[in-house]
């Protein structure tokens, strides 16, 4: 049949099973805005208050259900306020399709009115993108996209086109989805080469990243795990991956890791890798990590080997598939002298916050407040800084794609809008913004969008009225010296939520905490809780700069 | 037993020789890419292929060994390119084309014509004062030609960066 270019978009969202787009019009998409009416029974658009907002909903949206999320943005600034979206997703391998609009085609590269390369801006923070020049070409790029976007190391992928070319008619046939781009299975020696190290192996630490719920691998993990009866630790990105009330977990890795793990590197005579790319905020220092003891590395990403870290043993491919084949091959190893020392350093060094003042509120007992009130299948999204680490920490996440942060960009902002997109995507679910003020006061005009689509999640903002993680790191290096750090709002949280529609909550005391976060869930309607909290509260343990990841240091005075 | 990082191989040369898909952008993908990676290009060649869908590009680098490896895995990992190969210097031949212009004197002609002579140089123009010479070798041959000229005022250098192709 013959369709116009912006048809052709709907009908290709189609294909791919998209039901819900992120977005906001503009004068280069008027004609994808006018076809998206058209097909407004099928497709669901949100259109959120500033395009940054719409793609950190799409990343929350994918990172909710593994599904490829998709933002619709304008040319010229449009395009440009995707940019920080696309960078958080793009370092956190989340699959995206982010749509622009431009200028007509005789009017691209004239400086014409709201135009900008948006494809060479995009350049490094996409999987790949495209200008499409050709209508015909249209379906056919479209369809890659998403290809790209969900196949090996997923990320994001830019389309971009030229506002004549979503009005121009053309040939569409409908298509199946292509499908996922190949990749590669290990040759048989590796196996034999793991096998080798992992039946050796007396005091097996197993550390898992991202690369476990980009393909699943949650089950097969768990089991192999049990198999290996090795300890867990997980990246900030796999939080969810494994089951964290399993006597098996003992927290993060890296620069806010647990004393456990970071005890348990020191001792354990082989590390295995899943799914991971040993990013600097786990490696710490990287010539003192894990060296006493080989190192296998599972990964789908080739360029992830011996890139930050040399490994022993590179298994490359689908994590899943490869734990699957281990777990084909691997007799039940057992270390009970091993399990039962971790067993006591988790004992020994709880993540314990102790209120500075009688009275007052601390960030651990509001997330594990918040952690006993709602159910495993709870989603946990969070800004970036101190409340990101609290709410890894504090959280028990015991399902996969439970906990959504930015983890390798460290965006601050990006949390309100993905928990939009988390809601509307699995609307049956709580969802939570665990947020500092800092990072909420970024974006808080999402607060509009939660408010206009009623998407009912509660927005916790842990108020210490100062940036605490750049804080945290004037104490500790700067001699105190809090440069732009002591924020003192004077924003009244509450009466700001109240003017956008919500219903707004207060905690000042240790004793309110359970009784409005009950009252707060319980709520129809999008919340904001407005919690305040001690300014010198810190994140620890905290591997400082330059040291490594086994010497964290586990106390700071203030 | 200690499992230290390997100490680096010694920074040299490395010849790559990428193809790709002759779609727009795909230079100035390969370029970001070195760019933002902090990876040096010493020369770059490209050109369109046999078949026209296809371009050749060859490009000079300069790392270690570990650099290398990295450069050759994140370039495959562009969706325009197709294939990367590390070309060992043994099993190739190599070209790159050179314009050189160096000042001329009464005193000194004759011994810039000998010096081109010896190469098999080309000379495509002599002024009073200067002359320019072309010369087409590997890049051994080239850097020795240069050298031999530096004595005598070298004006400008023009290279056209390394073309390769496996035997």
């Amino acid at each position: 049949m013959v369709l116009t270019g912006a048809q052709i978009v709907m009908e290709c969202l189609l294909e791919q099973g998209v039901d819900t787009v992120f977005g906001y019009p503009g004068g280069a998409v008027l004609n994808i805005y006018d076809a998206l009416y058209e097909y407004r029974d099928r497709i669901n658009h949100v259109r959120t208050a500033h395009e940054q907002g719409a793609a950190h909903a799409a990343d929350g949206y994918a990172r909710s259900t593994g599904k490829t999320g998709v933002c619709i943005a304008t040319s010229g600034p449009g395009a440009t306020n995707l940019v920080t979206g696309i960078a958080t997703a793009y370092m956190d391998s989340v699959p995206l399709v982010a749509i622009t609009g431009n200028v007509n085609l005789n009017l691209l590269g004239l400086d014409s009115f709201q135009e900008v390369d948006i494809t060479g801006i995009t350049m490094p923070i996409t999987k790949h993108n495209y200008i499409v020049k050709d209508v015909r070409d249209l379906a056919q790029t479209l369809r890659e996209a998403f290809q790209i976007a969900g196949s090996g190391r997923k990320g994001p992928v830019l389309v971009d086109i030229p506002k004549d070319i979503t009005g121009q008619k053309c040939e569409y046939e409908r298509s199946q989805p292509l499908p996922p781009l190949p990749h590669d299975f290990p040759i048989e020696e590796r196996f034999t080469s793991a096998l080798e190290l992992l039946t050796r192996a007396e005091r097996p630490f197993l550390y898992c990243g991202g690369g476990v719920l980009s393909s699943d691998a949650e089950e097969e993990l768990a089991k192999f795990a049990g198999l290996l009866d090795a300890p867990v630790a997980c990246s900030l990105m796999c939080q969810g991956g494994f089951d964290q009330a399993d006597p098996r977990y003992m927290g993060m890795l890296g620069m806010h890791g647990t004393n456990t793990a970071a005890l348990a590197i020191k001792n354990c005579d082989l590390f295995v890798a899943v799914g991971t790319r040993f990013s600097d905020r786990v490696l710490c220092n990287a010539g003192l990590f894990a060296r006493h003891c080989p190192i296998i590395q599972i990964e789908i990403d080739t360029a992830e080997f011996n890139k930050n870290i040399e490994v022993q043993l590179k298994v490359k491919g689908d994590a899943r598939e490869i734990l699957e084949r281990l777990n084909s091959m691997l007799p039940q190893q057992s270390h009970p002298q091993w399990m039962e020392q971790i067993a006591a350093w988790k004992e020994e060094f709880p993540l314990v916050q102790k209120p500075r003042t009688p009275g007052a509120v601390t960030p651990q007992q509001v997330i594990e407040t918040l952690d006993r009130l709602t159910g495993e299948d709870t989603l946990i999204c969070t800004e970036v800084g101190q409340n990101q680490m609290w709410a890894a920490q504090f959280y028990t996440y015991r399902r996969p794609h439970t906990f959504i942060s930015s983890g390798g960009l460290g965006t601050m902002g990006f949390g309100l809008g993905a928990a939009i997109g988390a809601k509307i995507a699995n609307p049956e679910k709580t969802v939570v913004n665990i947020a500092g003020d800092g990072s909420f006061h970024m974006n808080l005009t999402e607060l509009a969008t939660a408010a206009a689509y009623h998407v009912p999640i509660v927005e916790l903002i842990l108020n210490n009225e100062v940036l605490g993680m750049v804080r945290q790191w004037q104490k500790l290096f700067y001699d105190n010296r809090f440069s732009q750090t002591d924020v003192d709002t004077t924003t009244n949280f509450p009466a700001l939520a109240e003017a956008f529609g919500l219903k707004a909550y207060s905690i000042f005391t240790a004793d309110e905490v359970e009784p409005v976060l009950r009252e707060a869930l319980a709520q129809t309607g999008p919340v904001l809780i407005d919690c305040h909290i001690d300014r010198d509260v810190n994140v620890l343990p905290m591997v400082p700069a330059g040291a490594s990841v086994e010497s964290p240091i586990l106390e700071m005075d203030n | 037993m200690e499992y230290t990082n390997s100490n680096p191989s010694p920074v040299k040369e490395y010849i790559l020789s990428v193809l790709a898909r002759n779609k727009a952008g795909v230079l100035l993908r390969i370029a970001g890419l070195f760019s933002r990676r902090c990876y040096n290009i010493l020369s770059i060649v490209a050109a369109q292929t046999e078949d026209t869908e296809y371009s050749r590009i060859l490009i000079v680098v300069s790392g270690d060994d570990r650099i290398v490896r990295q450069v050759d895995k994140q370039l495959s990992k562009l969706i325009d390119i197709v294939q990367v190969d590390v070309l060992e210097r043994e099993k190739i031949v190599e070209r790159e084309h050179l314009l050189l212009k160096v000042e001329r004197t009464l005193q000194t002609s004759e011994k810039l014509v000998e010096i081109a002579n010896i190469f098999h140089a080309n000379i495509l123009n002599v002024e009073p004062d200067s002359m320019i010479l072309e010369l087409t070798g590997d890049a051994g041959t080239i850097n020795s030609f240069i050298e031999l000229y530096n004595p005598y005022n070298v004006l400008r250098i023009l290279r056209t960066g390394a073309m390769a192709m496996p035997k």
